[in-house]
């Protein structure tokens, strides 16, 4: 028998082998329970979304002239737009006159003081359409005219133009924008070759471009509400000649748009001297009009909204969606119908129509066939005859376009496969309507009673259909909101757990939670969908809400084994309790409308205070290197910031109280010249500054001056010849060269830029070695000093930088940049992104972001002098910092500040999944260079080989998403609480889509980017320095 | 900027503050002083409580009204409630001693150079320091140029003449007393709540209650007399000798 073979001696190759094949398992395993979380996140704001944000189908059919939806009576052949295409025409021309937020009560004469109300400004001031409606029935009559809230006028005029109802996302619509998708009266208009005119507000060109006389046209802009008169002024200028008998020619249908009401209440409110100008003005533009037009035009004058009492609109407020509208032609064709006087309603509560109704009426007066998706009904007025008893016509019109209504509501259960309980209620009406008017129609002479009772039958159909719509449309579900609020506390509850509340190494307990929440995700998926399988609910919906509540409670199992190492998460420290009460101050104020308008200036204040205790504590530190590295830093970053909020796009509650300086001017949205200064300095001055960094602990060393050096300044210098070109393009600086070359230079230059970031950067963060560099220094003659200063992490104890520590003359190994080298290593993968996010922001963007990444360095500093590595502090400011550089980027809390021409940077068409990449790196650029820069908090300035130092990465990661993931629950729950407030689709649904999206941005950002890079950098440094045991 | 990374290890040793040994300021021994330090925080409150009507109507004529008022105030809290620079907090008495009679004339006419530097130092280092403070969290840098001024001035007045006169202007002192590491009393309790004060003064402005007092500067304002007084009543009572840890 053998000896026993003495055991071999541990080998060091293999045992480091085997160390870093743990680093990589738990890394991964780090990275799978990060993306479990962002998938429990996701499911939550899916069926929470699925529940608030009712949305309606955009169907691409267009009505036809020759194809009615419904064999039209007494023979009349539909096809002929001369004669009318489904119905014989009334006008042959039409002046449509919109008075922005002309409301009812401006229309009608003022009744002395009943219901306490006292005579205003604006009272009797226009009083031309009451006095004609009076005095000339048959000529004119003025209505109630009802908006569909949201009183915005782009949403008012979609439902003008389509007939629909406004739902919060019109899904099948482009991408890009606000360009009407569906069928409309001015399509339709083009489509039978009439020539339409717009004068006045631009936004008709957002919604239908193209679609106007380019001649005749103009348009002017509608964003400042300070000037009351230029908008006006210019229609009025260029609509009076065009009524001139010899210009009548040139066009078939003019549209003017005032704003001077509007501005006028905005900017004063209706009870104002400007206002009551203002309205005298309208008037005597309509009495002219009235003088001017011939006997073949329609004449129309309407308000697209009304105003509150501070003259502001949007909501739904009685005051904010009574307008008014006014018919008028010199034909004498309108009338009133029985038992109606011939006096308009003193109240808007009087007979009003909706505004949809003018749609169909529009359209069949021109001969114009019924847009597809129109849900309104014809206005009696204008059809029932002058002597009101042509209910013939009458019952016809409203025939045709139930007809046309039914046939929509076919296609759009077809579409969207609808059930059939939608229609239970309105298909007997039909039917009953139908059968009516069979009865009347086979009846030789049939009775006035019996065709108004036809025609009741068929307004009662259009009234149930839309009743149905906008309860299909406008309806909260309620359990849906429920579950995902539910999930989305759950995960966030558990992500605060995994970043705040484990005391011992978080890498070692992630696998049992992923493990778990897998399982429990897996289980609650099979049985949510059984549920749904078994019972009537949705089974999406109920397979989504197992797996995330599965999820939930199955990490939360996960956590049991781990309950020694966990403690509450309340904050403990200064620090700690300072980021908790400002996140939750934050939280609450979203809540409020004013807080959530004016976030931008909070950030800033909320970051200032930071920054002076910060100040503080680094003046107080004992250490005077770490108190004047401390001091500096501090310093700078309380500069940066304060500076980079001089860049603002204000939204519009913000006004009169903020001025826009992100473009070149508040109605533009191109850069100023001066602004094209910004990126050249950007690459003139912020590699040297990032170098400095580098510098101070002697990282600037190997792949690093390559990167910093070369490569950054390079690609710096493409992004400000990018950003000149296409400033040359906006400014026809070259008229000389196409605009093609500029175009494709542009490109190309924006690609090289993407590629240098994304491609060659990545390649080098990935590759690349620490950045040290080694000394051989003989033997000295004077004591030695060290190369560094040393990094106390913990207590533990001081690492000396060189390898010899005795001041006996023997020559020296001295390694340069050891003090840094986790933190420089990855702070390379933020620069290769910040170079990706500057190319994809505006000119003043890029100068905010470039202040947004000096201050993260400061940051890094400031965290070092007063070693607050562990606290929650860095990930909070960081987390804080990308909400204040969101908007000071020209970003705000609305749907309508998106810069959706970013995509086009690198460029040419819409391309998917690029495109809408592009728009959210340019929308979330700065929460994205804050969410790469996390990990680079634990790794700065540490020990090398630190114990733990991969759970500290992901507990700071976690922390920071921690804080938006807070900010979603917060709007979440708030929007849903407050979903009957007025405000609600201005500001708060806003604000909720923005933290859900910047939270799974973040997280995806935090996840693919920080959490995935650090498995590099660390392992680079794993690979020279060892692996921690 | 800072230090090169390059250091001898024994000199950034050397560089270190001595710890932080010092006890709360207590106020002088007598009954003037005691009876003053009572008055003091009625008479702080009561300033933009009677005044402000007219400082919601005219905030710049005001604030210059009550600025010479607040520093006679402040002149006089420090001259006869507190102790001056250096000076020495009297030996704790044994039982049974009686105190020497101060001479008080003599007394506050020695204190009076050091009360008046106190306030100089406050009007024309601090008030700078603190516009500039302002402009940092947000305050208009363009418009409303004597609001913020005067607003300066005034967190001027409530937050350091005490500190001045009693702390001096030892830089190790100093650097401590904005790292909050000093105990508290009612001379760090009154400034830090003169700054709690204003901080949260700016809250309700951005408020849509269109009430004409939250117009700028008049919120700030009175959050600073209002929390200069609760500062000082918490600080020299409630939390007195309590320290912050702030890492």
């Amino acid at each position: 028998m053998a000896p026993p073979k003495p055991r071999p001696p541990p080998d060091p190759k293999a045992q480091q082998y085997a160390l870093s094949v743990r680093f990589k398992a738990q890394h991964a395993l780090t990275v799978g329970f990060l993306t479990l979380l962002l998938l429990l996140h996701a499911l939550a704001i899916y069926l929470f979304c699925s529940g608030f944000l009712l949305s309606r189908l955009v169907l691409p059919d267009r009505s036809e002239c020759s194809i009615p939806p419904i064999q039209p009576a007494n023979g009349y052949v539909a096809g002929n737009v001369e004669q009318g295409c489904w119905f014989p025409k009334r006008f042959d021309k039409a002046v449509i006159v919109v008075v922005d937020a002309l409301r009812y009560d401006f229309a009608v004469p003022f009744e002395g003081g009943s219901g306490g109300k006292t005579r205003g400004q604006y009272h009797d001031q226009l009083g031309v359409l009451w006095e004609t409606s009076v005095a000339e029935p048959a000529r004119g009559f003025l209505r109630p005219f009802i908006a569909d809230p949201p009183t915005t006028t782009l949403q008012r005029l979609k439902g003008l133009t389509t007939g629909s109802l406004p739902t919060l996302v019109e899904g099948g619509s482009n991408f890009a924008g606000t360009a009407i998708d569906e069928d409309n009266l001015i399509e339709q208009l083009n489509r039978a070759g009439k020539r339409t005119v717009h004068l006045g507000d631009d936004t008709w060109h957002a919604l239908f471009p193209g679609s106007f006389d380019a001649n005749l046209t103009r348009a002017y802009d509608s964003f400042n509400v300070w000037d009351l008169h230029t908008v006006d002024d210019g229609v009025t200028e260029h609509i009076f000649p065009l009524l001139e008998p010899e210009m009548r020619g040139q066009w078939d249908v003019i549209i003017g748009h005032y704003l001077g009401v509007d501005h006028a209440g905005h900017r004063y409110g209706p009870d104002h001297p400007a206002m009551g100008e203002k309205l005298r003005e309208m008037d005597e533009v309509v009495g002219r009009m009235i003088d001017k037009l011939d006997d073949e035009t329609l004449l129309v004058v309407l308000g697209d909204h009304g105003m509150d009492v501070k003259g502001d609109h949007g909501g739904e407020s009685e005051d904010e969606v009574q307008a008014a509208l006014w018919m008028y032609s010199k034909k004498g064709t309108f009338g009133r119908g029985n038992g109606i006087g011939l006096e308009p309603p003193r109240s808007a509560k009087e007979r009003p129509v909706a505004q949809i109704d003018l749609v169909p009426t529009l359209a069949l007066l021109l001969g114009l066939p019924i847009p597809f998706n129109n849900l309104g009904q014809p206005i009696e007025e204008a059809f029932v005859g002058a002597k009101g008893i042509d209910y013939k016509s009458l019952a016809e019109v409203g025939r045709l376009t139930a007809a046309q209504i039914q046939r929509y509501q076919g296609q759009y259960s077809e579409a969207r496969k609808l059930d059939e309980d939608a229609a239970s209620t309105t298909r007997p009406l039909w039917k009953a309507a139908i059968q009516q008017w069979q009865q009347v129609e086979a009846t030789k002479k049939a009775s006035q009673g019996a065709l108004k009772s036809t025609y009741d039958a068929f307004a009662a159909y259009q009234a149930e259909n839309v009743r149905v719509c906008r309860h299909l449309w406008a309806r909260f579900d309620i359990l849906s909101m429920g579950m995902g609020i539910a999930v989305l506390v759950g995960s966030v509850a558990l992500l605060a757990a995994y970043a705040q509340a484990i005391t011992g190494d978080r890498a070692a307990i992630t696998p049992v939670l992923l493990g778990g929440g897998l399982a429990g995700l897996a289980l609650g998926a099979a049985a949510g969908a059984a549920v749904g399988y078994l019972s009537s609910a949705s089974i999406v919906q109920s397979t989504s809400f197992g797996a995330g509540l599965g999820g939930v409670i199955g990490i939360s199992v996960g956590f049991w084994p781990a309950r020694q190492e966990l403690r509450i998460p309340y904050p403990r420290t200064f620090w700690g309790g300072l980021s908790f009460l400002t996140c939750l101050l934050l939280c609450i104020g979203f809540a409020s409308n004013s807080f959530t308008i004016w976030e931008d200036e909070q950030l800033l204040f909320f970051l200032t205070t930071f920054g002076f205790l910060m100040l503080g504590s680094s003046l107080g530190q004992p250490d005077r290197d770490d108190r004047m590295l401390g001091t500096w830093n501090s310093v700078s970053f309380l500069a940066a910031t304060r500076l980079a909020s001089f860049s603002r796009l204000c939204r519009e509650e913000q006004m009169p109280n903020c001025r826009s300086t992100y473009y070149a001017s508040a109605s533009s949205s191109t850069s100023a010249a001066w602004q094209l200064a910004i990126p050249i300095a950007i690459a003139i001055f912020l590699p040297s500054i990032i170098k400095y960094f580098f510098h101070r602990t002697k990282n600037y060393q190997g792949s690093a001056v390559i990167w910093i050096g070369i490569a950054l300044r390079i690609g710096l210098f493409l992004v400000a010849g990018f950003w000149i070109l296409d400033a040359a393009d906006d400014g026809n600086w070259y008229p000389d060269r196409s605009k093609s070359l500029l175009k494709t230079t542009r490109v190309i230059i924006a690609q090289a830029v993407l590629a240098l970031a994304f491609a060659a950067g990545y390649a080098t963060y990935i590759f690349a070695s620490p950045f040290l560099a080694v000394i051989n220094e003989p033997a000295p003659t004077e004591a030695l000093s060290s190369t560094s200063k040393p990094v106390d992490v913990d207590g533990g104890p001081s690492i000396l930088t060189t390898i010899n520590a005795k001041p006996t003359a023997r020559p020296k190994l001295i390694i340069l940049g050891y003090a840094n080298t986790q933190g420089t290593r990855y702070l390379l993968l933020a620069l290769t992104w910040l170079l990706a996010l500057l190319l994809l922001q505006k000119p003043m963007g890029q100068g905010t972001l470039a202040l947004c990444f000096i201050s993260i360095l400061n940051l890094l500093e400031i965290i070092d002098a007063n070693n607050l590595r562990r606290s929650a502090l860095g990930p909070v400011v960081l987390a804080l910092m990308g909400s204040h550089y969101y908007f000071k980027t020209g970003h705000q809390a609305t749907l309508s500040s998106i810069q959706w021409e970013s995509a086009f940077i690198p460029l040419s068409t819409v391309s998917y999944p690029w495109t809408p990449i592009l728009v959210v790196l340019n929308t979330f650029g700065a929460q994205t260079l804050c969410a790469i820069a996390v990990p680079a908090i634990p790794l700065w300035k540490v020990k090398p080989t630190l114990p733990g130092l991969l759970g500290r990465v992901a507990g700071a990661v976690a922390t920071h998403s921690l804080v938006y993931g807070g900010f979603a629950v917060a709007t979440v729950i708030e929007a849903a609480w407050l979903r009957r407030h007025l405000m609600l689709y201005r500001i708060f649904m806003p604000r909720m889509l923005m933290s859900v999206a910047v939270l799974v941005v973040v997280e995806v950002v935090g996840v693919v980017g920080g959490m995935v890079g650090v498995r590099w950098s660390m392992g680079s440094v794993g690979e020279v320095f060892g692996w921690e045991e | 900027m800072s230090t090169p990374g390059i250091l001898p290890i024994p000199s950034s040793k050397s560089a270190s503050d001595p710890p932080v040994t010092s006890k709360p300021v207590s106020i002088l021994d007598n009954d003037i002083a005691r009876l003053a330090s009572n008055v003091h925080p009625i008479l702080l409150v009561s300033i933009p409580l009677l005044s402000f009507p007219r400082l919601v109507e005219d905030p710049i004529s005001a604030l210059i009204g009550l600025a010479s008022t607040t520093a006679v105030i402040q002149l006089l809290y420090c001259l006869v409630c507190l102790p001056s620079t250096g000076q020495a907090p009297p030996p704790p008495l044994k039982p049974g001693q009686k105190r020497k009679s101060v001479k008080l004339a003599q007394d506050l006419g020695a204190r009076l150079v050091p009360a008046l530097l106190s306030l100089l130092l406050s009007l024309f280092l601090s008030t700078p320091l603190l516009y500039i403070t302002l402009i940092l969290f947000g305050g208009p840098l363009t418009t409303h140029l004597p609001h913020t001024a005067l607003l300066a001035l005034h967190l001027a007045l409530l937050i350091t003449p005490q500190l001045y006169y009693v702390h001096g202007l030892d830089a190790l002192t100093w650097r401590r007393i904005v790292s909050l590491q000093l105990p508290l009393d009612e001379v760090v309790g009154m400034s830090m709540g003169a700054c709690v004060g204003a901080w949260l003064g700016a809250i309700p402005i951005p408020l849509d209650w269109d009430r004409e007092w939250q117009k700028w500067p008049v919120t700030v304002v009175s959050g600073a007399y209002a929390g200069a007084v609760v500062g000082k009543l918490v600080g020299g009572h409630l939390v007195r000798g309590w320290k912050i840890k702030m890492s």
